[in-house]
Protein backbone atom coordinates (compact mmCIF):
# COMPACT_ATOMS: atom_id res chain seq x y z
CA UNK A 1 0.00 0.00 0.00
CA UNK A 2 2.54 2.46 1.10
CA UNK A 3 4.68 1.14 -2.49
CA UNK A 4 1.66 2.37 -4.07
CA UNK A 5 1.27 5.78 -3.04
CA UNK A 6 5.62 6.14 -3.18
CA UNK A 7 4.81 5.38 -6.73
CA UNK A 8 1.81 7.19 -7.44
CA UNK A 9 3.50 10.27 -6.06
CA UNK A 10 6.32 10.50 -8.48
CA UNK A 11 4.03 9.54 -11.20
CA UNK A 12 2.50 13.21 -9.83
CA UNK A 13 6.35 14.55 -9.71
CA UNK A 14 6.65 12.95 -13.46
CA UNK A 15 3.64 14.82 -14.70
CA UNK A 16 4.04 18.03 -13.01
CA UNK A 17 7.18 18.52 -14.40
CA UNK A 18 6.16 17.30 -18.27
CA UNK A 19 3.05 19.48 -17.95
CA UNK A 20 5.78 22.58 -17.90
CA UNK A 21 6.64 20.92 -21.07
CA UNK A 22 3.49 20.99 -23.23
CA UNK A 23 4.50 18.47 -26.65
CA UNK A 24 7.64 17.11 -25.13
CA UNK A 25 7.15 13.47 -23.49
CA UNK A 26 9.84 13.54 -20.49
CA UNK A 27 11.82 10.47 -21.25
CA UNK A 28 15.45 8.78 -19.37
CA UNK A 29 18.51 9.61 -21.24
CA UNK A 30 19.29 6.15 -22.66
CA UNK A 31 22.98 5.10 -21.75
CA UNK A 32 25.44 5.88 -23.74
CA UNK A 33 26.51 2.80 -26.32
CA UNK A 34 30.39 2.36 -25.78
CA UNK A 35 32.48 1.17 -28.73
CA UNK A 36 36.11 0.34 -29.15
CA UNK A 37 38.78 0.97 -25.90
CA UNK A 38 35.92 2.45 -24.20
CA UNK A 39 33.65 -0.45 -23.98
CA UNK A 40 36.39 -2.93 -22.99
CA UNK A 41 37.72 -0.32 -20.44
CA UNK A 42 34.22 -0.73 -18.86
CA UNK A 43 33.94 -4.83 -19.28
CA UNK A 44 37.64 -5.30 -18.19
CA UNK A 45 36.46 -2.88 -14.94
CA UNK A 46 33.26 -4.61 -14.50
CA UNK A 47 35.04 -7.70 -14.94
CA UNK A 48 38.01 -7.57 -12.68
CA UNK A 49 36.66 -5.46 -10.26
CA UNK A 50 39.68 -2.63 -9.69
CA UNK A 51 42.09 -1.21 -12.13
CA UNK A 52 44.58 -0.10 -9.94
CA UNK A 53 46.95 -2.11 -6.94
CA UNK A 54 47.98 -0.12 -3.86
CA UNK A 55 51.53 -0.31 -2.44
CA UNK A 56 52.84 0.22 1.19
CA UNK A 57 54.91 3.21 1.42
CA UNK A 58 58.34 3.48 0.20
CA UNK A 59 58.18 -0.20 -0.83
CA UNK A 60 57.07 -2.10 -4.53
CA UNK A 61 56.56 -5.26 -2.86
CA UNK A 62 52.96 -6.73 -4.24
CA UNK A 63 50.96 -7.45 -1.32
CA UNK A 64 48.02 -10.49 -0.87
CA UNK A 65 45.16 -8.00 -2.33
CA UNK A 66 47.08 -6.97 -4.99
CA UNK A 67 48.58 -10.50 -6.26
CA UNK A 68 44.54 -11.24 -6.62
CA UNK A 69 43.54 -8.46 -8.18
CA UNK A 70 46.63 -8.74 -11.09
CA UNK A 71 45.68 -12.27 -11.04
CA UNK A 72 42.30 -11.71 -12.39
CA UNK A 73 43.68 -8.63 -14.67
CA UNK A 74 46.05 -10.90 -16.27
CA UNK A 75 43.36 -13.39 -17.19
CA UNK A 76 41.13 -10.77 -18.73
CA UNK A 77 44.36 -9.55 -20.59
CA UNK A 78 45.11 -13.04 -22.00
CA UNK A 79 41.61 -13.00 -23.68
CA UNK A 80 42.05 -9.44 -25.13
CA UNK A 81 45.95 -10.46 -27.06
CA UNK A 82 44.17 -7.22 -29.52
CA UNK A 83 44.86 -4.90 -26.34
CA UNK A 84 47.36 -2.73 -25.00
CA UNK A 85 47.89 -2.04 -21.72
CA UNK A 86 49.93 0.92 -20.16
CA UNK A 87 50.84 0.22 -16.36
CA UNK A 88 51.30 3.44 -14.66
CA UNK A 89 53.24 3.55 -11.68
CA UNK A 90 52.40 6.51 -8.66
CA UNK A 91 54.94 7.48 -5.88
CA UNK A 92 53.96 9.49 -2.56
CA UNK A 93 53.44 13.02 -2.24
CA UNK A 94 55.90 13.93 0.62
CA UNK A 95 58.45 12.29 -1.37
CA UNK A 96 61.10 14.27 -3.37
CA UNK A 97 60.41 14.75 -7.07
CA UNK A 98 63.02 12.24 -8.69
CA UNK A 99 62.83 9.46 -5.86
CA UNK A 100 59.11 9.30 -6.21
CA UNK A 101 59.26 9.09 -9.76
CA UNK A 102 62.09 5.91 -9.09
CA UNK A 103 59.60 4.40 -7.16
CA UNK A 104 56.41 4.92 -9.54
CA UNK A 105 58.58 3.05 -12.17
CA UNK A 106 59.34 0.11 -9.90
CA UNK A 107 55.82 -0.34 -9.31
CA UNK A 108 54.89 0.00 -12.59
CA UNK A 109 57.61 -3.27 -13.52
CA UNK A 110 56.55 -4.98 -10.75
CA UNK A 111 53.30 -4.89 -11.92
CA UNK A 112 54.53 -5.82 -15.33
CA UNK A 113 56.50 -8.39 -13.89
CA UNK A 114 54.09 -10.13 -11.94
CA UNK A 115 51.47 -10.16 -15.24
CA UNK A 116 54.23 -11.94 -17.34
CA UNK A 117 54.80 -14.54 -14.90
CA UNK A 118 51.32 -15.22 -15.40
CA UNK A 119 51.24 -15.51 -19.09
CA UNK A 120 50.50 -12.40 -20.46
CA UNK A 121 52.97 -11.48 -23.38
CA UNK A 122 55.39 -9.02 -22.65
CA UNK A 123 54.74 -7.16 -25.58
CA UNK A 124 50.93 -6.38 -24.59
CA UNK A 125 52.63 -4.26 -21.54
CA UNK A 126 54.26 -0.84 -21.16
CA UNK A 127 55.19 0.89 -18.35
CA UNK A 128 55.46 4.49 -17.43
CA UNK A 129 55.85 5.88 -14.29
CA UNK A 130 54.44 9.79 -12.90
CA UNK A 131 56.06 10.22 -9.76
CA UNK A 132 54.50 12.11 -7.71
CA UNK A 133 52.70 13.97 -9.90
CA UNK A 134 49.42 13.04 -9.61
CA UNK A 135 48.28 12.95 -6.12
CA UNK A 136 47.12 10.16 -3.72
CA UNK A 137 48.73 7.22 -1.98
CA UNK A 138 51.27 4.80 -3.68
CA UNK A 139 50.01 3.02 -6.45
CA UNK A 140 49.89 1.34 -9.46
CA UNK A 141 47.20 1.80 -12.50
CA UNK A 142 46.53 -0.73 -15.10
CA UNK A 143 44.80 1.49 -18.01
CA UNK A 144 44.01 0.46 -21.52
CA UNK A 145 45.42 1.79 -24.61
CA UNK A 146 44.35 0.22 -27.48
CA UNK B 1 62.87 43.19 8.72
CA UNK B 2 62.48 46.34 11.58
CA UNK B 3 64.71 48.77 9.99
CA UNK B 4 63.69 50.55 6.45
CA UNK B 5 66.10 50.37 4.00
CA UNK B 6 67.17 54.21 4.88
CA UNK B 7 67.78 53.45 8.68
CA UNK B 8 69.78 49.98 8.10
CA UNK B 9 71.54 52.28 5.77
CA UNK B 10 72.54 55.19 8.32
CA UNK B 11 73.28 52.42 11.04
CA UNK B 12 75.92 50.81 8.74
CA UNK B 13 77.28 54.22 8.25
CA UNK B 14 77.58 54.32 12.24
CA UNK B 15 79.21 51.15 12.29
CA UNK B 16 81.71 52.38 9.81
CA UNK B 17 82.14 55.42 11.33
CA UNK B 18 82.44 53.40 14.61
CA UNK B 19 85.35 51.03 12.84
CA UNK B 20 87.22 53.85 11.77
CA UNK B 21 87.73 55.24 15.27
CA UNK B 22 89.22 51.97 16.05
CA UNK B 23 90.83 51.03 13.17
CA UNK B 24 92.58 48.38 14.25
CA UNK B 25 89.86 46.53 15.02
CA UNK B 26 88.50 43.30 12.34
CA UNK B 27 86.02 44.43 10.15
CA UNK B 28 82.42 44.01 11.59
CA UNK B 29 79.88 41.63 10.00
CA UNK B 30 78.52 44.61 8.64
CA UNK B 31 78.01 45.04 4.97
CA UNK B 32 80.12 46.90 2.89
CA UNK B 33 79.11 50.84 1.85
CA UNK B 34 79.20 50.96 -1.88
CA UNK B 35 78.41 54.34 -3.48
CA UNK B 36 76.95 54.29 -7.22
CA UNK B 37 77.20 57.74 -8.58
CA UNK B 38 75.41 58.33 -11.52
CA UNK B 39 77.16 57.32 -14.99
CA UNK B 40 78.74 59.54 -16.90
CA UNK B 41 79.03 60.14 -20.74
CA UNK B 42 81.28 61.80 -22.92
CA UNK B 43 78.70 63.28 -24.96
CA UNK B 44 74.73 63.14 -24.69
CA UNK B 45 73.65 61.07 -27.79
CA UNK B 46 70.56 59.96 -28.09
CA UNK B 47 70.62 56.26 -29.35
CA UNK B 48 67.92 53.32 -29.80
CA UNK B 49 67.40 52.47 -26.19
CA UNK B 50 67.07 56.62 -24.92
CA UNK B 51 69.75 59.03 -24.57
CA UNK B 52 73.38 58.09 -23.45
CA UNK B 53 72.94 60.46 -20.06
CA UNK B 54 68.84 58.98 -19.42
CA UNK B 55 70.86 55.05 -20.03
CA UNK B 56 73.52 55.84 -17.62
CA UNK B 57 71.03 57.25 -15.04
CA UNK B 58 68.77 54.70 -15.26
CA UNK B 59 71.86 51.96 -15.30
CA UNK B 60 73.14 53.47 -12.06
CA UNK B 61 69.62 52.74 -10.72
CA UNK B 62 69.63 49.31 -11.96
CA UNK B 63 73.10 48.89 -10.50
CA UNK B 64 72.57 50.03 -7.21
CA UNK B 65 69.19 47.92 -7.13
CA UNK B 66 70.92 44.48 -7.70
CA UNK B 67 73.54 44.75 -5.44
CA UNK B 68 70.93 45.94 -2.80
CA UNK B 69 69.49 42.37 -2.69
CA UNK B 70 72.98 41.23 -1.26
CA UNK B 71 74.12 40.85 1.90
CA UNK B 72 77.53 41.76 1.34
CA UNK B 73 77.35 45.49 -0.21
CA UNK B 74 75.10 47.87 1.48
CA UNK B 75 74.84 49.99 -2.17
CA UNK B 76 74.10 54.13 -2.23
CA UNK B 77 71.76 54.78 -4.85
CA UNK B 78 72.81 57.06 -7.63
CA UNK B 79 72.15 61.24 -7.00
CA UNK B 80 71.32 64.32 -9.15
CA UNK B 81 73.79 66.13 -6.64
CA UNK B 82 76.81 63.25 -7.31
CA UNK B 83 76.97 63.55 -11.17
CA UNK B 84 80.92 63.78 -12.28
CA UNK B 85 82.18 64.84 -15.19
CA UNK B 86 83.83 62.20 -17.84
CA UNK B 87 87.41 62.41 -17.21
CA UNK B 88 86.39 62.06 -13.26
CA UNK B 89 85.36 58.56 -14.11
CA UNK B 90 88.75 57.19 -13.92
CA UNK B 91 89.78 60.30 -11.43
CA UNK B 92 87.09 60.54 -8.60
CA UNK B 93 87.34 62.07 -5.86
CA UNK B 94 88.06 60.41 -3.20
CA UNK B 95 88.38 62.85 -0.83
CA UNK B 96 84.61 63.52 -1.23
CA UNK B 97 83.54 59.61 -0.85
CA UNK B 98 85.41 59.22 2.17
CA UNK B 99 84.13 62.27 3.82
CA UNK B 100 80.81 60.33 3.19
CA UNK B 101 82.15 57.66 5.06
CA UNK B 102 81.87 54.74 1.93
CA UNK B 103 84.24 52.45 1.63
CA UNK B 104 83.97 51.57 -2.16
CA UNK B 105 83.32 53.46 -5.33
CA UNK B 106 81.52 52.63 -8.73
CA UNK B 107 81.92 54.62 -11.59
CA UNK B 108 81.34 54.36 -15.24
CA UNK B 109 80.46 55.75 -18.77
CA UNK B 110 78.30 55.45 -21.39
CA UNK B 111 79.25 56.01 -24.96
CA UNK B 112 77.03 56.28 -28.59
CA UNK B 113 79.54 54.27 -30.61
CA UNK B 114 79.81 55.01 -34.37
CA UNK B 115 77.72 51.48 -35.44
CA UNK B 116 75.14 51.99 -33.54
CA UNK B 117 75.76 50.43 -30.45
CA UNK B 118 77.16 51.28 -26.67
CA UNK B 119 80.65 51.50 -24.94
CA UNK B 120 79.98 50.52 -21.07
CA UNK B 121 82.90 50.88 -19.19
CA UNK B 122 82.78 50.13 -15.32
CA UNK B 123 85.51 51.42 -12.66
CA UNK B 124 85.35 49.98 -8.73
CA UNK B 125 87.63 51.97 -6.37
CA UNK B 126 88.75 51.37 -2.41
CA UNK B 127 87.84 54.50 -1.40
CA UNK B 128 90.12 54.31 1.89
CA UNK B 129 93.38 53.21 -0.46
CA UNK B 130 92.43 55.69 -2.84
CA UNK B 131 93.43 52.75 -5.81
CA UNK B 132 91.17 51.02 -8.74
CA UNK B 133 90.54 47.49 -7.98
CA UNK B 134 88.86 46.20 -10.85
CA UNK B 135 87.67 47.93 -14.26
CA UNK B 136 85.73 46.39 -16.96
CA UNK B 137 84.33 47.28 -20.90
CA UNK B 138 81.53 46.19 -22.21
CA UNK B 139 80.14 46.84 -25.47
CA UNK B 140 76.23 45.85 -26.05
CA UNK B 141 73.36 46.67 -28.21
CA UNK B 142 71.32 49.99 -26.76
CA UNK B 143 68.47 47.61 -25.86
CA UNK B 144 70.75 45.48 -23.99
CA UNK B 145 72.26 48.49 -21.75
CA UNK B 146 70.35 46.04 -18.75
CA UNK B 147 73.01 43.07 -19.32
CA UNK B 148 75.81 45.56 -19.08
CA UNK B 149 74.60 47.60 -16.12
CA UNK B 150 73.82 43.35 -14.37
CA UNK B 151 78.00 42.80 -15.25
CA UNK B 152 78.80 45.59 -13.66
CA UNK B 153 76.99 45.33 -10.44
CA UNK B 154 78.77 41.63 -11.10
CA UNK B 155 82.18 43.28 -11.37
CA UNK B 156 81.50 45.33 -7.65
CA UNK B 157 80.22 42.43 -5.73
CA UNK B 158 83.47 40.21 -7.43
CA UNK B 159 85.30 43.26 -6.09
CA UNK B 160 84.06 43.52 -2.86
CA UNK B 161 83.36 39.16 -2.14
CA UNK B 162 85.63 37.30 -4.15
CA UNK B 163 82.64 35.33 -5.89
CA UNK B 164 81.38 35.56 -8.92
CA UNK B 165 78.46 38.33 -9.45
CA UNK B 166 75.07 36.47 -10.21
CA UNK B 167 73.20 39.53 -11.53
CA UNK B 168 73.72 38.48 -15.11
CA UNK B 169 72.02 34.69 -14.81
CA UNK B 170 69.53 32.65 -15.71
CA UNK B 171 66.40 30.46 -13.60
CA UNK B 172 64.89 27.59 -15.56
CA UNK B 173 61.57 26.10 -14.11
CA UNK B 174 58.49 24.53 -14.96
CA UNK B 175 55.77 27.03 -14.90
CA UNK B 176 52.14 25.76 -14.09
CA UNK B 177 48.88 26.66 -14.99
CA UNK B 178 45.98 25.08 -13.41
CA UNK B 179 46.30 22.30 -11.69
CA UNK B 180 45.20 17.91 -11.39
CA UNK B 181 44.70 16.51 -14.89
CA UNK B 182 44.46 19.72 -16.65
CA UNK B 183 47.13 21.16 -15.66
CA UNK B 184 49.74 23.06 -18.16
CA UNK B 185 53.59 22.59 -17.77
CA UNK B 186 55.69 24.53 -19.88
CA UNK B 187 59.92 24.68 -19.44
CA UNK B 188 60.45 28.62 -18.67
CA UNK B 189 63.79 30.63 -18.31
CA UNK B 190 64.12 34.06 -16.89
CA UNK B 191 66.53 36.57 -15.58
CA UNK B 192 67.44 35.82 -12.05
CA UNK B 193 65.48 38.76 -10.90
CA UNK B 194 62.15 37.58 -12.23
CA UNK B 195 62.18 39.63 -15.16
CA UNK B 196 62.60 38.73 -19.03
CA UNK B 197 60.10 35.75 -18.53
CA UNK B 198 60.44 32.76 -21.65
CA UNK B 199 58.26 29.73 -22.38
CA UNK B 200 60.53 27.07 -23.93
CA UNK B 201 57.64 24.46 -24.67
CA UNK B 202 54.26 24.75 -25.51
CA UNK B 203 53.05 23.00 -23.06
CA UNK B 204 51.23 19.97 -24.81
CA UNK B 205 53.49 17.36 -22.49
CA UNK B 206 53.75 17.14 -19.02
CA UNK B 207 57.79 18.23 -18.27
CA UNK B 208 59.58 17.97 -15.25
CA UNK B 209 63.31 18.73 -13.83
CA UNK B 210 65.00 21.39 -16.36
CA UNK B 211 69.01 21.64 -16.09
CA UNK B 212 70.53 24.62 -17.63
CA UNK B 213 73.88 24.00 -19.23
CA UNK B 214 77.10 26.11 -17.61
CA UNK B 215 76.28 28.91 -20.20
CA UNK B 216 72.41 28.63 -20.47
CA UNK B 217 72.23 28.06 -23.90
CA UNK B 218 70.90 24.62 -23.68
CA UNK B 219 68.23 23.07 -21.02
CA UNK B 220 68.26 18.93 -20.33
CA UNK B 221 64.42 18.12 -18.87
CA UNK B 222 62.28 15.00 -18.67
CA UNK B 223 59.63 15.04 -20.73
CA UNK B 224 56.27 12.93 -21.11
CA UNK B 225 56.37 13.42 -25.45
CA UNK B 226 57.48 9.58 -25.83
CA UNK B 227 54.04 8.84 -22.74
CA UNK B 228 56.91 8.15 -20.49
CA UNK B 229 59.31 10.29 -18.71
CA UNK B 230 62.56 10.40 -20.73
CA UNK B 231 65.41 13.19 -20.42
CA UNK B 232 65.31 15.48 -23.43
CA UNK B 233 67.71 18.27 -24.94
CA UNK B 234 66.43 21.12 -25.95
CA UNK B 235 68.58 25.02 -27.27
CA UNK B 236 67.52 27.66 -26.30
CA UNK B 237 68.18 30.09 -28.88
CA UNK B 238 66.04 27.68 -31.65
CA UNK B 239 63.83 25.96 -29.39
CA UNK B 240 65.05 22.94 -31.15
CA UNK B 241 64.64 19.00 -29.11
CA UNK B 242 65.73 15.77 -29.36
CA UNK B 243 66.07 12.87 -27.15
CA UNK B 244 68.93 12.82 -25.14
CA UNK B 245 69.29 8.43 -25.74
CA UNK B 246 67.19 6.89 -28.50
CA UNK B 247 66.00 4.33 -26.68
CA UNK B 248 62.92 2.97 -24.80
CA UNK B 249 63.86 3.26 -21.33
CA UNK B 250 62.44 5.87 -18.32
CA UNK B 251 65.44 7.99 -17.56
CA UNK B 252 65.18 11.21 -15.54
CA UNK B 253 67.26 13.46 -13.60
CA UNK B 254 69.57 15.20 -16.03
CA UNK B 255 72.20 17.28 -14.62
CA UNK B 256 75.04 18.53 -17.22
CA UNK B 257 79.05 18.61 -15.92
CA UNK B 258 80.74 21.76 -15.16
CA UNK B 259 82.41 22.19 -19.15
CA UNK B 260 78.45 20.78 -20.45
CA UNK B 261 80.04 18.36 -22.36
CA UNK B 262 78.66 15.58 -20.56
CA UNK B 263 75.01 14.69 -18.35
CA UNK B 264 74.63 12.70 -15.67
CA UNK B 265 71.23 11.26 -14.47
CA UNK B 266 69.12 8.26 -13.93
CA UNK B 267 67.90 5.65 -16.51
CA UNK B 268 65.45 2.40 -15.09
CA UNK B 269 66.53 -1.09 -16.65
CA UNK B 270 63.86 -3.36 -15.13
CA UNK B 271 63.00 -2.12 -11.45
CA UNK B 272 66.33 -0.65 -11.15
CA UNK B 273 67.32 2.93 -11.34
CA UNK B 274 70.89 3.64 -11.82
CA UNK B 275 73.69 6.67 -12.48
CA UNK B 276 74.42 6.68 -16.18
CA UNK B 277 76.92 9.29 -18.12
CA UNK B 278 76.48 10.64 -21.67
CA UNK B 279 78.09 12.95 -24.00
CA UNK B 280 75.52 15.50 -24.40
CA UNK B 281 76.06 15.65 -28.32
CA UNK B 282 74.75 12.05 -27.83
CA UNK B 283 75.96 8.76 -28.16
CA UNK B 284 75.49 5.52 -25.78
CA UNK B 285 75.06 5.95 -21.94
CA UNK B 286 77.75 4.60 -19.69
CA UNK B 287 76.52 3.14 -16.18
CA UNK B 288 78.28 3.98 -13.10
CA UNK B 289 76.32 2.54 -10.57
CA UNK B 290 74.94 -1.28 -10.25
CA UNK B 291 73.40 -1.20 -6.75
CA UNK B 292 69.50 -2.64 -7.14
CA UNK B 293 68.16 -0.28 -4.57
CA UNK B 294 67.06 3.64 -6.35
CA UNK B 295 70.16 5.74 -7.39
CA UNK B 296 69.57 9.06 -8.60
CA UNK B 297 69.72 13.03 -8.75
CA UNK B 298 73.61 13.13 -9.96
CA UNK B 299 75.45 16.30 -9.54
CA UNK B 300 78.80 17.25 -10.60
CA UNK B 301 81.72 18.33 -8.35
CA UNK B 302 83.20 22.18 -9.78
CA UNK B 303 86.31 19.93 -11.30
CA UNK B 304 84.15 17.38 -13.10
CA UNK B 305 86.21 14.87 -11.13
CA UNK B 306 83.43 13.32 -8.94
CA UNK B 307 79.71 13.04 -8.46
CA UNK B 308 77.05 13.32 -5.24
CA UNK B 309 74.24 11.44 -5.91
CA UNK B 310 71.18 9.99 -3.87
CA UNK B 311 70.50 6.48 -3.19
CA UNK B 312 68.26 3.92 -1.09
CA UNK B 313 70.82 1.19 -0.64
CA UNK B 314 70.54 1.84 2.83
CA UNK B 315 67.13 1.47 3.49
CA UNK B 316 66.31 5.09 3.13
CA UNK B 317 67.61 7.82 0.72
CA UNK B 318 71.30 9.04 1.91
CA UNK B 319 73.67 11.04 -0.10
CA UNK B 320 76.64 9.38 -1.51
CA UNK B 321 79.97 10.30 -3.45
CA UNK B 322 81.37 8.80 -6.07
CA UNK B 323 84.32 9.19 -9.00
CA UNK B 324 83.26 10.22 -12.15
CA UNK B 325 83.46 6.73 -13.30
CA UNK B 326 81.72 5.20 -10.47
CA UNK B 327 84.31 4.42 -8.30
CA UNK B 328 85.16 5.19 -4.69
CA UNK B 329 81.33 5.00 -3.56
CA UNK B 330 80.56 6.56 -0.37
CA UNK B 331 78.13 7.41 1.83
CA UNK B 332 77.89 11.32 3.71
CA UNK B 333 75.01 11.60 5.16
CA UNK B 334 74.10 10.17 8.64
CA UNK B 335 71.81 12.74 10.12
CA UNK B 336 69.12 10.30 11.32
CA UNK B 337 66.81 11.21 8.84
CA UNK B 338 66.56 10.83 5.18
CA UNK B 339 68.60 12.55 2.72
CA UNK B 340 67.69 13.75 -1.19
CA UNK B 341 68.03 15.62 -4.03
CA UNK B 342 71.76 16.89 -3.72
CA UNK B 343 73.95 19.72 -5.25
CA UNK B 344 77.74 20.46 -4.94
CA UNK B 345 78.16 24.30 -4.89
CA UNK B 346 79.99 25.71 -8.25
CA UNK B 347 83.29 26.83 -4.97
CA UNK B 348 83.35 23.07 -4.24
CA UNK B 349 82.65 23.61 -0.11
CA UNK B 350 78.95 22.93 -0.20
CA UNK B 351 76.28 20.21 -0.76
CA UNK B 352 72.96 21.37 -0.73
CA UNK B 353 70.35 18.84 -0.32
CA UNK B 354 66.84 18.23 0.91
CA UNK B 355 65.90 16.45 4.35
CA UNK B 356 62.69 14.15 4.60
CA UNK B 357 62.04 13.61 8.19
CA UNK B 358 58.28 13.53 9.83
CA UNK B 359 58.47 16.96 9.98
CA UNK B 360 58.41 17.51 6.55
CA UNK B 361 60.96 18.60 3.67
CA UNK B 362 63.63 21.08 4.70
CA UNK B 363 66.55 22.43 2.49
CA UNK B 364 70.39 21.98 4.62
CA UNK B 365 73.80 21.99 3.62
CA UNK B 366 77.14 20.46 4.56
CA UNK B 367 80.58 19.88 3.53
CA UNK B 368 81.41 17.01 0.90
CA UNK B 369 82.73 15.20 3.73
CA UNK B 370 79.34 15.16 5.10
CA UNK B 371 80.69 17.17 8.29
CA UNK B 372 78.75 21.11 9.20
CA UNK B 373 75.29 19.98 8.53
CA UNK B 374 72.93 23.10 8.79
CA UNK B 375 69.41 23.11 7.92
CA UNK B 376 68.45 26.44 6.37
CA UNK B 377 64.79 26.71 5.89
CA UNK B 378 61.99 25.52 8.32
CA UNK B 379 59.90 23.60 5.52
CA UNK B 380 57.81 21.60 5.81
CA UNK B 381 57.54 21.02 1.88
CA UNK B 382 60.90 22.54 0.49
CA UNK B 383 62.87 20.87 -1.97
CA UNK B 384 64.66 21.13 -5.41
CA UNK B 385 67.42 23.16 -4.48
CA UNK B 386 69.76 24.86 -6.57
CA UNK B 387 73.07 26.86 -5.92
CA UNK B 388 73.70 30.59 -7.40
CA UNK B 389 77.33 31.11 -9.40
CA UNK B 390 78.31 32.77 -6.10
CA UNK B 391 77.56 29.72 -4.14
CA UNK B 392 76.01 32.40 -1.45
CA UNK B 393 72.64 31.66 -2.60
CA UNK B 394 69.94 28.90 -3.53
CA UNK B 395 66.86 28.88 -5.14
CA UNK B 396 64.57 26.44 -4.03
CA UNK B 397 60.74 25.16 -4.51
CA UNK B 398 57.78 25.52 -2.10
CA UNK B 399 54.51 24.51 -1.98
CA UNK B 400 51.99 26.14 -0.16
CA UNK B 401 49.20 24.47 2.01
CA UNK B 402 46.60 24.32 -1.13
CA UNK B 403 49.22 22.61 -3.45
CA UNK B 404 50.92 25.53 -5.28
CA UNK B 405 53.87 25.37 -5.87
CA UNK B 406 56.56 28.88 -5.65
CA UNK B 407 60.19 29.55 -6.09
CA UNK B 408 61.79 31.25 -3.44
CA UNK B 409 65.65 32.84 -3.13
CA UNK B 410 67.76 32.14 -0.18
CA UNK B 411 70.92 33.33 1.21
CA UNK B 412 72.98 31.57 3.36
CA UNK B 413 73.55 34.42 5.39
CA UNK B 414 70.28 32.92 7.59
CA UNK B 415 67.84 35.44 6.47
CA UNK B 416 64.43 34.41 5.59
CA UNK B 417 64.02 32.73 2.03
CA UNK B 418 62.44 35.72 -0.18
CA UNK B 419 59.47 34.58 -2.66
CA UNK B 420 60.11 35.42 -6.64
CA UNK B 421 56.93 36.83 -7.62
CA UNK B 422 56.27 35.06 -11.17
CA UNK B 423 53.07 35.11 -13.30
CA UNK B 424 51.66 31.31 -12.33
CA UNK B 425 53.15 28.63 -10.16
CA UNK B 426 56.37 27.18 -10.08
CA UNK B 427 58.50 24.10 -9.22
CA UNK B 428 61.51 22.36 -10.45
CA UNK B 429 64.16 25.52 -10.31
CA UNK B 430 67.68 25.62 -11.66
CA UNK B 431 69.93 28.41 -11.47
CA UNK B 432 73.03 28.69 -14.44
CA UNK B 433 76.31 29.70 -13.81
CA UNK B 434 78.01 32.75 -14.86
CA UNK B 435 76.96 34.27 -18.02
CA UNK B 436 80.38 35.79 -19.30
Amino acid sequence: MRRLILISAFAVLASSASAQLPGLRKREPAPPVLQGIDALRADFLAKTGANTVYFGLGTSMLGAPARATLAVQAQWIRQHPEVLVRIEGHGEPNDTRDHALAMGARRAQEVRDYLVLLGVPAAQLSTTSFGKEQPGPPRAVTVLVR
Amino acid sequence: MIFNSKSRWLLVAAAALGSAAHAQQPAGPAATVLAVPPFATPADKPTSGGSTYGIGWEASKLIAKDLATTSEIMPVPPSQKDFYSYPEVTAPSFFKWRSLHTKMLLTGFVEARSDGRLTFGCYVYDVDKGREVARKGFVVDPSDWQRAAHKCSGLAYTAVTGAPGIFDTRITYVAEIGSGPTKIERIAIMDSDGGNQRYLTAGATMVLTPRLSPKASRVAFVSYAAGKPQVRLLDVASGNQRPLIENDAISFAPRFSPDGSRIAFSMMTGPNSDIYIASAEGGAARRLTTSPAVDTDPSFSPDGSKIVFESDRSGSQQIYVMNADGTAQRRISFGGAAYAAPEWSPDGNWIVFTRRDPGGRRIGIMKPDGTGERLLTNGPTDEGASWAASSRELVFQRTDPLGRSGLYRLSLDGAEPRNIVLPQGASDPDWSGAMD
